[in-house]
């Protein structure tokens, strides 16, 4: 197991989203909801439509208002995961033949894992192009059904099911560890600016974190104590991702927590 | 020999002092509250208790299509299951479906669809379950109002939310927000639902007599009490996290003060 596992980047984007707003209060807007009139200076952004006169802004999600140079956005607080080529995500292995294994990644179609994908470039191919048995028998035999996989995206769209690899770094499979999930919208929060909070996590729970874009982390401490605590830190960072000053509050939360129940 | 009660209706549909059988006002709207988050499993969901009725409304999807020849190659598809209760109803209530199950669940999927963008997701279905506990009146309505907002809160771009009242006519006056009893005894019934984006009609069905004139006047008088229900849609969706907020702060000046002491 790799001791020094870094958390999944996603886009900088992302990032900045929550954090850069230095207001008390970020408005919560609504389906439907008006967000501003003055179509001269502003441009709809994520999440947002203009009506049909083209007079006014309105939100498509329930989210967050942001507003970036002449942009106005809507970070969603809810959603679903739409799979994008490169993300690396949390896969559960559903189900297998000589072809390809069935992975569910959180998204609405399955992944398709080939047993290409499973093999590193420039490997040996046997003792002079292979011996009696096929070499695709023997590669699905890798996975079982029910094991938990760190995967890459190589290619997805609107119409076909993604396509995974193992092949990279941190891919392939996870021995140990417990996997949770949270909403996949709620993710940016849980890694922070520049992974000020996961890393913030990591310090105080000495836990080994992996966290992935579709909404599924991956972690693995000392003893269930630490393990506990941890989880019940992220599913608080999920439920409060809206609010301002999360990664200081969520710091003394954790201090407090371990006072309480009595870990190091 | 079982016992038969026949349904009996009030000659009088207005009390002495002019307000309606349960103490309404000609434009008052029934008591409304409305919840989202309530299932868990869920990926979104929402409750409703308008009046007398009781609504659960629950949202999956994206997901795949079952039976898989419904799926459409260029846009996804929205499905509406409206069931009621065997108990939710004075007699009880055959839990087959049967043509009004069919009928409603066709309206409220017609009412919503337009709203969403079906065709950012070939191949795939939103299907939304409303279970309806208690019924009194209007729950065509109520479960397109309340399938609206399970929707919003699974996080599924909308254009915007969609509310639906019926207004009618008894003993010749016209109200808002028709009661089970009314429903039956009055001589007209006029479900109304308008989505937000743009104002427009979703949802006209009639039944009952009345000229086009009276009509027009229905109409209007919808759009005003449609106005509150959608402010309490909104008001559902946002006070869960609002609330959040304000706490949050709170306790950071509660901080703030005690390092300052």
């Amino acid at each position: 197991m790799e001791e020094d596992e870094e958390s999944v980047e996603s886009d900088d984007e992302e990032f900045e989203d929550f954090e850069d707003n230095e207001e008390n209060i970020r408005d919560v807007v609504v389906p439907g909801e008006t967000i501003t009139e003055d179509v001269k200076n502003y441009l709809p952004g994520r999440g947002t439509i203009l009506n049909k006169e083209k007079n006014k802004i309105i939100s498509l999600n329930i989210g967050l208002k942001q507003i970036k140079k002449n942009y106005i956005n809507v970070i969603p607080l809810r959603g679903f995961y739409t799979p994008r080529p490169g993300d690396k995500v949390i896969a559960l292995v559903v189900d297998k033949n000589p072809v390809k294994y069935k992975c569910d990644i959180n998204a609405k179609d399955f992944g398709q894992l080939k047993p290409k994908n499973t093999m590193k470039k420039g490997r040996t191919k046997g003792f002079r192009g292979g011996g009696g048995t096929s070499r695709e028998e023997i590669n699905t035999e890798k996975f079982d059904i029910g094991d938990i996989l760190v995967v890459k995206i190589l290619s997805a769209d609107r119409l076909n099911k993604p396509e995974l690899t193992t092949v990279g770094k941190y891919l392939g499979k996870k021995v140990g560890g417990i996997v949770i999930s949270i909403d996949p919208p709620k993710i940016p929060r849980v890694i922070g600016r520049d992974g000020s909070m996961i890393k913030m996590l990591k310090n105080l729970t000495n836990c080994n974190i992996f966290v992935t874009q579709n909404g599924r982390i991956w972690l693995k401490g000392e003893n269930i104590a630490h393990e506990r605590l941890l989880i019940e830190s992220i599913k608080k960072i999920a439920s409060e991702a809206h609010t301002v000053g999360l990664t200081d509050r969520m710091q003394e939360y954790i201090i407090n927590e371990k006072k309480k129940r009595g870990i190091e | 020999m079982p016992l038969i009660i026949k349904d009996e209706y009030p000659e009088n549909l207005f009390r002495e002092d002019g307000k309606r059988l349960d103490g309404r006002d000609v434009n008052e709207l029934r008591p409304i509250k409305m919840e989202v988050g309530v299932i868990k499993n869920a990926d979104g969901s929402a409750y409703l208790e308008w009046g007398n009725n009781k609504i659960f409304a629950t949202v999956y999807g994206p997901r795949e299509v079952h039976p898989h020849h419904l799926a459409k190659p260029d846009k996804g598809v929205l499905r509406v299951f409206y069931r009621m209760a065997t108990f939710s109803v004075f007699d009880r209530k055959r839990p087959a479906p049967g043509r009004r199950e069919k009928e409603i669940s066709m309206i409220v999927a017609d009412c919503i669809e337009p709203l969403l963008f079906l065709e950012l997701y070939p191949g795939t279905s939103f299907e939304v379950f409303i279970e309806v506990i208690d019924a009194d009146g209007g729950t065509r309505c109520a479960s397109t109002t309340v399938a609206a907002l399970a929707l919003a809160d699974a996080g599924i771009p909308m254009k915007s939310l969609v509310s639906a009242l019926a207004v009618g006519k008894i003993d010749g006056k016209k109200v808002v927000d028709l009661s089970g009893i009314e429903d039956k005894a009055g001589e007209a019934d006029f479900p109304i639902a308008i989505t937000w984006y743009n104002e427009e009609i979703s949802l006209l069905q009639f039944d009952g007599d009345m000229d086009l004139e009276e009509m027009n006047e229905f109409l209007d008088l919808a759009k005003n009490a449609l106005k509150d229900v959608h402010q309490i849609q909104l008001e559902a969706l946002k006070s869960k996290y609002i609330k959040l907020q304000e706490e949050t702060i709170q306790t950071k000046e509660n901080n703030d003060k005690k390092g300052d002491e």
